[in-house]
């Protein structure tokens, strides 16, 4: 990967301040960042301005995202060289726009989650996502604060993990796992403890079905945290803008396709329908033509 | 939940030696592999015991008065017994080890509380009680998945898990009172009892009951007014599930075990049974006492040389009497 020196050395100049400015001031950049504009705000926080108090300390280049907001895929160069496929802390990853929403507990539907949720009083919990792609493959790359890193699926032990899910039509599919069998959402489940990426599809929630293609690839990193106690997840998950003819495949290449995250965590015995979600979509602006571009500045 | 038919087993815990024939015969045909190798879906418990997992019965699980899912603590591990094994090879043969040992250090098992029970000599007390799934007509397994991956069979009531369909949430093996239900953690899914359905639809008994020596297994329909579940369970009223009160209606059955009586302070006897009938009770519920008098009373039929239908079953003289498959 050919990496501008510039950009690199003004992110690095530019941690210090955001760190020391922290919880001083809050703003929030509503629209992803230019390349431009990205040299104008690492200028504005390394005078010790906009630093956001709740956000990756070592990125300002961070959106906040409510559902409905439309996020933009950005754009990676074809000729991209990265360390691996899904290299989840490859350094084009400082170059993507970063997005933070909030995941909320999921209202429980089943009777089994509903005998949990009463422990389940967590408020919400920050999720950063930045999307990519190149002309043949879209990338999704997720982190998360977690303090404990749990990758075993034992018989009282239970994994971490992240999914995205897509509906298959538009935004009126219900964001709680599709509405029935006509308006279904592919789902990529990522799973810690195999390290590897299920593509699913369901179509209401019970309906989870493992889907004959799986063909959504994916790799993570688990950084602890030396000081706080408090690692992160860093998970990248891809698959091929072109997949195959399979209905239950999401099309990533429209605007918008409806998205929505959930996240599990193993140390509070979470499964199933006992997560964290996004309510409602995050609307994904994926026609391309019109993407950020990353690496060319 | 409604079958068309509902197979069921009866035990009669009298004949129960606890040779474990039962438990070997499952764990060849269906558990020694795979990731099952901790699972018992047949184990034979020394009671009054801890069991299997270690303290199930205090786990929770099953339904409460309302016909609520009542939540469970999840099993650990260690709770199950971690299963080991021995280096014979370095031991025995290459001399490499000088000592025969296992590769874990054992703390619990299946039968890890074997022949111990309860109570001092000469009023010591135990009996054995094999335990499988319970095939229930409510199961709480079934019940609580929220994947419907559990399922009763119309034709058989034998309940089964879709492996397609599980996806590992194990709420089936919390909410099972008995246990019953096990994570494979090699395949992420839980397994159970499958009450050997495909011997079963060739017209064989389970593997427990064919290799039983004690013959103490009955198997067959609850609606075959001739066949012995129906006599056991519904015309003589002997046959009892196994913790009622946990709401999830058992179709295992067992009839109680009968004991000598207890002995006072100078060696008589006394008008008591040596296991206490309070305890049988909290097994099998209140209706032990009558159930037992029943059994004393046709065994002394049959004793001075009358005709005793149920203790003619309850001898079990044919395999092709003891299970009636169609």
């Amino acid at each position: 990967m050919k990496l501008p020196l510039k950009n690199r050395s003004l992110k690095q100049s530019a941690s210090p301040s955001t760190k020391s400015s922290k919880g001083t001031s809050t703003k929030r950049h509503h629209h992803p960042l230019r390349p431009a504009a990205l040299a104008g705000l690492a200028l504005v926080v390394a005078a010790g301005g906009a630093a956001d108090a709740d956000q990756d300390a070592g990125n300002p280049n961070v959106t906040a995202v409510e559902p409905g907001d439309t996020v933009a895929v950005t754009r990676m160069p074809d000729n991209i060289y990265l360390r691996s496929q899904n290299d989840p802390d490859d350094l084009i990853w400082d170059r993507v726009p970063t997005y933070r929403t909030t995941l909320l507990p999921a209202p429980p539907v089943h009777r089994s989650v509903k005998l949990r949720f009463a422990d389940e009083i967590e408020a919400g919990k920050p999720l950063y996502f930045q999307v990519a792609r190149t002309d043949e493959r879209f990338y999704i790359r997720l982190r998360w604060k977690d303090a404990s890193e749990d990758r075993a699926t034992t018989v009282d032990d239970f994994r971490d993990g992240v999914a995205v899910q897509y509906a298959i039509n538009g935004v009126d599919t219900s964001y709680m796992m599709g509405s029935g069998p006509d308006n279904p959402v592919n789902i990529w489940y990522w799973r810690s403890d195999r390290e590897a990426v299920e593509n699913l599809a369901a179509g209401g929630y019970g309906s989870t079905t493992r889907l004959p293609e799986q063909n959504i690839a994916g790799d993570s990193a688990y950084v602890p945290d030396e000081y706080s106690d408090d690692g992160e997840w860093h998970v990248v998950m891809s698959r091929p803008i072109e997949a195959g003819d399979s209905e239950h495949a999401a099309n990533l290449e429209r605007n918008p396709v409806p998205m929505g995250f959930a996240l599990w965590q193993g140390n509070d015995n979470q499964r199933d329908g006992d997560k964290r979600v996004t309510h409602t979509w995050i609307r994904l602006d994926a026609a391309g033509s019109d993407g950020e571009t990353a690496a060319d500045g | 939940m409604a079958v068309k038919r509902q197979l069921s087993m009866v035990l009669d815990l009298n004949k129960c030696i606890g040779c474990q024939t039962c438990t070997a015969a499952c764990k060849l045909m269906w558990t020694n592999r795979n990731g099952r190798e901790y699972m018992y879906w047949n184990n034979v418990e020394t009671q009054p015991g801890l069991g299997y997992p270690r303290d199930y019965q205090n786990m929770g699980g099953g339904f409460d008065e309302e016909g609520a899912l009542r939540l469970s603590r999840q099993p650990s591990q260690e709770d199950y017994g971690i299963p080991w094994e021995y280096n014979y090879s370095e031991a025995l043969m290459t001399g490499t080890d000088p000592w025969l040992r296992p590769n874990v250090k054992p703390t619990w098992g299946a039968n890890w509380d074997e022949d111990e029970g309860e109570g001092d000599y000469p009023n010591s007390y135990y009996f054995y009680l094999p335990r499988l799934c319970n095939h229930c007509a409510n199961p709480g397994c079934l019940a609580a998945c929220s994947r419907n991956a559990i399922y009763k069979r119309q034709e058989d009531g034998i309940v089964l898990v879709d492996q397609e369909r599980c996806r590992g949430y194990r709420y089936c093996v919390n909410a099972c009172p008995y246990k019953k239900v096990y994570f494979n953690e090699q395949i992420s899914k839980s397994e159970k009892c499958i009450f050997c359905y495909p011997r079963i639809e060739k017209g064989l008994p389970t593997a427990c009951a064919q290799q039983c020596v004690g013959r103490i297994r009955w198997i067959g329909y609850r609606d075959d007014e001739d066949g012995p579940i129906h006599k056991l369970v519904d015309k003589h009223q002997v046959a009892l599930p196994l913790h009622p009160e946990w709401g999830t209606e058992p179709n295992v059955f067992y009839i109680p075990p009968m004991s000598p009586p207890k002995f006072g302070e100078n060696g008589e006897q006394l008008d008591e049974s040596r296991i206490p009938l309070d305890y049988l009770e909290s097994l099998f519920g209140p209706r032990v006492g009558e159930v037992l008098d029943t059994l004393a009373a046709e065994r002394q039929a049959k004793a001075d040389g009358q005709d005793s239908e149920l203790m003619d079953t309850l001898i079990g003289f044919k395999h092709a009497e003891m299970f009636k498959l169609s």
